[in-house]
């Protein structure tokens, strides 16, 4: 009896342990976030353009928030807001949250009341529109969200969620091709994502380039069949096309997984110890690529790209131990969506006359691809004035 | 079938029944290793010398380092007849933990070396708790451990609040390339954890007392042994090697994640399972993880260095596994294994 009481308490203070750490942390290794659809190209460099034209008599691409436009009923009345996400496991999908906190800085600015919250899906798609279902109903209409989508067929479902109380929803990367926001006015506002494709290609090209154009390389795929991995790997395909004289001497997938990509990695050097390059379909096979790199020497010698721009990239991208990563900028992605649903909320935009490439938009990726850049990406925090609210509109 | 002489007495049937098993049990044992030495010949003959390159052998040793250690755990547990899912949980939680305390670009702290004793003694920690779950409160060793490994998970998390600390100590950033006589330092560790794993399976009263509750409890209950302790020792010594697994797959990666521990538990059950140990408990041991750990490393590393398209490549390994199960597990037994 005292053993079980033993048993008890000690799986208590387990369970105490955990909750007592939880800062709102869940969830599970790094499986790539970001499966995204076949999106609307995007350039792929950091500025979003200038000043396009204006779009019917609204010229919503410089569409400014005039917080004196915003009746007072609104401003007191407590917006809830969320972002939806398969768990803060990872730091792109903990940017987006800062996203969220930035945009709710602005908020506190113009004197919004709200509250904030994380719906987290722990990858469960049946889940996700629970969550969005309870939250909605929660705020009664009072609603702004971003979510990205645990899987395509599920994006509709989230927005029909959304829409039963009559909230406004952003989603970001996966949906089918033939469903979209105007499928669901107004609740479902918008639909964004950064381009793999064009990705995929411009760390390629980074890639080769400082290869002078010619040598062998390792490619390091993503979970095969997963849209992200295809679109990248698609990238890639395209930039080999450019440069002839690049050789991929070996090519697997390592499932997005650091240390699957430093097996594959470690393995291939033994039969090619002339390899010039490594490209990853994304950062956390980039650290295990460099990790078997720096176990043969030749880490800063051969040269290393990636996708997500996690710290440690970057700051080999600094140091001169790779070459390129890309910034999906998850903070402008949860900021910017946030803040267009706002502008939907508040009745200062009406979403029905929204022209459709306002609904549904490519978002900039920033390519980070020297020294300077990963500097500056890593000293200086992101500030956005989020009452310009399409800025985040890539073309 | 066993052919006996009907002539025979009682004593002498019976005689004869046992020489026969032994003779068996003899084979069996050679089987794993007859499957790992066709897998070698079979490689060598289709990549060339590539495969059996100083080299590619440097990369096996330093590939299975991990598996052995998770699998040399997992092999007392399923001797026991038991299972341990806690396996993805607790190594990415030592892993993590790890690189949390040691000099990192993401916390301050500086424990060094310490820092590893921590990260497996709190894994360890979760194998006593899954232990006393599984035994004093009835619950399954496979729920038990499964919710240990949500729980380690948990643990993982939190600790490096989704910015994976980059390990920056000067001394345990040079480990993944260190060697003595040749073999890497995380290699030595594992071969470090199998001698003290021989050593306790042969050589300790809690060793034989393993075997003895994994065959029939009720037997060594019956002289006085406590099963209850022998269990939760078990899970015990699994969550220590397991937390050394994590420790050695942060090192390896120079970075902590709970992504180390990923996808571990059933390659390290198969590799169990390959060389020979059953499921049903009792029988098999350290030895035969060895050789079966060392079948899964030579398959992975092999169908790599073949070039395999990737899209067929996991359907092959799965093909061989199989192969290599049915010609390794001893049949004639006169149940179906769970």
């Amino acid at each position: 009896m005292k053993k079980r009481l033993i048993a008890m308490l000690l799986s208590l203070s387990m369970v105490g342990l955990l909750l007592a750490g939880c800062g709102g942390n869940n969830d599970k290794p790094a499986a790539d976030p970001k499966p995204a659809d076949p999106a609307p190209s995007a350039p792929a460099d950091p500025a979003p353009a200038a000043p396009s034209a204006p779009a019917g008599d609204i010229d919503y691409k410089n569409f400014t928030i005039n917080p004196s436009q915003i009746p007072q009923e609104k401003l007191d009345t407590t917006l809830y807001l969320a972002v939806s996400i398969r768990g803060l496991e990872n730091p792109y999908i903990a940017t987006i949250n800062d996203g969220m906190h930035m945009f709710a800085e602005y908020l506190d600015s113009i004197g919004q009341k709200y509250e904030m919250q994380v719906l987290d899906s722990q990858g469960d798609s049946a889940k996700e529109v629970d969550n969005m279902r309870q939250f909605a109903a929660k705020a009664n209409g009072n609603a702004i969200a971003y979510s990205d989508p645990n899987e395509d067929a599920i994006a509709y479902s989230l927005a029909e969620a959304m829409a039963e109380s009559g909230g406004y929803l952003g989603t970001a990367w996966n949906k089918p091709a033939d469903v979209g926001p105007t499928d669901l006015n107004p609740n479902w506002v918008i639909h964004t994502s950064p381009d793999n494709v064009i990705g995929g290609y411009n760390i390629a090209k980074a890639l080769f380039d400082s290869m002078g154009g010619k040598g062998k390389i390792f490619v390091c795929q993503g979970l095969l069949g997963n849209t992200a991995a295809n679109d990248r790997y698609a990238g890639l395909q395209q930039a080999l096309k450019e440069y002839p004289d690049i050789e991929v001497a070996a090519d697997d997938t390592a499932n997005w997984n650091t240390d699957e990509a430093l097996a594959l990695v470690e393995t291939w050097l033994t039969q090619t110890p002339d390899v010039g390059g490594v490209w990853c379909a994304n950062d956390n096979m980039a650290t295990g690529a460099l990790q078997a790199l720096d176990a043969a020497g030749l880490k800063g010698k051969v040269g290393v790209v990636g996708i997500d721009a996690n710290t440690d990239i970057v700051e080999a991208v600094r140091d001169g131990y790779a070459t390129a990563t890309v910034s999906s900028n998850g903070y402008l992605q949860g900021g910017y969506t946030l803040a267009i649903c706002y502008a939907a909320w508040a009745g200062l935009i009406n979403v029905e006359d929204l022209p459709a490439e306002f609904r549904e938009f490519a978002t900039p990726a920033l390519l980070i691809d020297s020294p300077e850049a990963a500097e500056s990406y890593l000293t200086t925090p992101p500030s956005f004035d989020f009452s310009q609210i399409y800025w985040c509109k890539a073309d | 079938m066993i052919k006996l002489n009907p002539a025979a007495s009682i004593t002498e049937e019976f005689a004869e029944k046992v020489r026969n098993e032994n003779r068996n049990d003899r084979l069996m044992k050679l089987a794993p290793i007859f499957v790992l030495i066709a897998l070698v010949m079979v490689f060598t003959a289709t990549c060339g010398v590539s495969f059996i390159s100083g080299g590619n052998l440097l990369n096996i040793l330093n590939q299975m380092a991990l598996p052995l250690v998770v699998a040399l755990g997992l092999t007392f547990v399923i001797m026991l007849g038991s299972i341990d899912l806690s396996i993805d949980g607790t190594v990415g939680m030592a892993g993590s933990l790890f690189a949390c305390l040691v000099l990192n670009s993401e916390f301050g702290t500086n424990l060094g070396l310490m820092g590893a004793v921590i990260a497996v003694g709190a894994s360890m920690l979760c194998g006593l708790a899954v232990g006393l779950c599984h035994v004093y409160l009835k619950i399954p060793s496979f729920m038990a451990s499964f919710a240990f490994m949500y729980i380690c998970k948990g643990i993982g998390m939190v600790s490096y609040q989704g910015h994976p600390p980059t390990i920056q100590d000067p001394f345990i950033k040079a480990l993944p390339t260190a060697s003595f006589l040749g073999i890497p330092f995380i290699t030595w560790v594992a071969i470090a954890m199998f001698a003290l794993c021989y050593f306790i399976q042969e050589r300790t009263a809690f060793g034989r007392h393993i075997y003895a509750v994994g065959t029939n409890e009720s037997i060594p209950r019956s002289v006085g042994v406590s099963v209850e302790r022998v269990k939760v020792g078990v899970f015990t010594l699994a969550g220590f090697l397991f937390g050394v697994a994590g420790v050695i797959g942060a090192i390896r990666l120079g970075q902590g994640q709970i992504a180390i521990g990923a996808g571990k538990m059933f390659p390290a059950q198969a590799a169990v399972v390959v060389g020979g140990t059953s499921l049903a408990g009792g029988k098999g041991g350290v030895t035969n993880t060895i050789v079966g750990v060392l079948i899964m490393t030579v398959l992975d590393n092999g169908l790599l260095v073949l070039g395999v398209n990737p899209n067929i490549r996991t359907g092959i390994q799965g093909v061989i596994i199989l192969v290599s199960v049915i010609l390794t597990v001893a049949r004639g037994a006169k149940v179906i294994s769970k």
